[in-house]
């Protein structure tokens, strides 16, 4: 085989574990990883055969008279949830195919989608905080249950922040956020505000729900990636049981049952 | 009977600014944004609408929730985005976050002594942790149920109108 296939299938498979990697970390689910890492090797002409773990991806591929060209296997970096990369890989795959887009060109515009900014922290912490509040008001809240449910959420994300970039125990991260969430209600309800404390703090730690792992657990296992489903099912529990245990210390602090 | 209309369109408007800041949360493309408002007034709208039509919880949850993964295969195609990013968030308003609360404590009272209170705090544990449970189940076959039934692989190939 001739250099220039060599290097070309080297490039390819090592982009499409990049890819691969890249969904698994920001909180795609199996059968969107699959899809789309398949639908780029057909668009160059190869066939690929996937195996998703949880916390890595190997990829094997073939030409189309079935020989193995390529062996290769990568490991996630950090999870955390990011859509932006989601979206943007979908609609790259897409412009692969329809704009037959070469693979350098596949290649940076990856690079481009994940160099991306997040949104600006304050406008974070305040508009989940605003959540927080919306939250306290579909149960029941009133205006100042939801005005402590708003400082709550503000404070409890901006200690999980923190503990993110100290690069704590994803789960500590967590403990900390809901600890301190539920510190910050159950000062109010001390104080003696004549307030119903379990508006305030049902709602003050509900920011940390693990909302996408457990979606995306459900997703797995009706598209029969039992195993992966089962995994995220698990983590988002373990994520459940350090809020539970966060707002538990801090209601043993206030004495309050 | 009676609704209380004003009560029902406050909540939904304000979980319209869940799901949107759910949505800052998990980094979505920002011209979505206005998108996932829609879908989290939409979903808690026919949730509280039927919970007042003494619908029970799980059922209303799961009309809400499948609402919106229906309305995602059409943004997904107008907004450009897999069906999920607008799904995820917008249904996040739904989650039973009192009930899971409620659950949690009456587990840790369950570990304490056997008192006379005891089977009445173990008949509402089990009460509120199935409601949890099947809320939350429902909120996820919502979401994940109409791409299946759509049986494509990708949101790009359903046609809601057939083309003439």
């Amino acid at each position: 085989m001739e250099q220039n296939k060599i290097t070309e299938t080297k490039e390819l498979g090592s982009l499409l574990l990049d890819v691969g990697v890249s969904l698994l970390s920001s909180g795609a689910s199996c059968s969107r990883i699959r899809i789309t890492m398949k639908r780029l090797a057909t668009t160059y002409h190869y066939e690929a055969h996937i195996s998703i773990a949880p916390k890595s991806i190997s990829l094997t591929l073939n030409d189309e008279e079935d020989n193995v060209l390529f062996n290769g296997m990568r490991s996630t970096p950090s999870q955390g949830v990011n859509f932006k990369i989601i979206s943007g890989i979908s609609r790259l795959s897409w412009d692969a195919v329809e704009k037959k887009l070469s693979l350098q060109q596949v290649r940076n515009e990856l690079n481009r989608l994940l160099s991306l900014p997040h949104y600006p922290r304050m406008i974070i912490l305040l508009f989940v905080s605003l959540a927080g509040s919306a939250f306290c008001f579909s149960f029941g809240g009133k205006p100042p249950e939801m005005i402590i449910a708003f400082g709550a959420t503000f404070c409890g994300l901006f200690i999980r922040q923190e503990a993110i970039k100290k690069k704590f125990n994803p789960y500590i991260c967590v403990f900390f956020g809901s600890l301190v969430a539920s510190l910050f209600a159950g000062a109010f309800i001390k104080a003696g505000l004549n307030i119903n404390f379990e508006h305030a703090f049902a709602t003050s730690v509900l920011f940390l729900i693990p909302g996408v792992p457990l979606i995306n657990s459900f997703t797995d296992l009706i598209d029969g990636n039992i195993l992966n489903g089962i995994v995220r099912g698990i983590n988002a529990l373990m994520f459940s049981m350090a809020i539970a245990f966060g707002l538990l210390i801090a209601m043993l602090i206030y004495n309050l049952n | 009977m009676t609704m209380d209309w004003i009560i029902i369109f406050s909540k939904a408007f304000w979980c319209g600014w869940a799901a949107l800041g759910f949505g800052i949360l998990f980094n979505v493309p920002p011209r979505t944004l206005f998108a996932l408002w829609i879908g989290g007034a939409i979903g808690c709208f026919l949730k509280f609408t039927l919970l007042q039509m003494s619908v029970g919880v799980v059922f209303a949850s799961f009309v809400g929730a499948s609402a919106v993964g229906i309305l995602s295969i059409p943004i997904a195609h107008f907004r450009h985005v897999p069906p999920m990013i607008f799904a995820i968030p917008s249904v996040i308003p739904l989650i039973p976050g009192v009930f899971a609360y409620r659950t949690m404590l009456g587990l840790i009272k369950l570990t304490g002594a056997i008192g006379t209170d005891y089977n009445s705090i173990l008949s509402e544990t089990v009460n509120n942790g199935a409601k949890t449970l099947f809320i939350i189940m429902s909120l996820a076959m919502g979401v994940a149920i109409p791409m299946h039934v759509m049986r494509k692989e990708s949101a790009k190939n359903i046609r809601l109108i057939k083309k003439q």
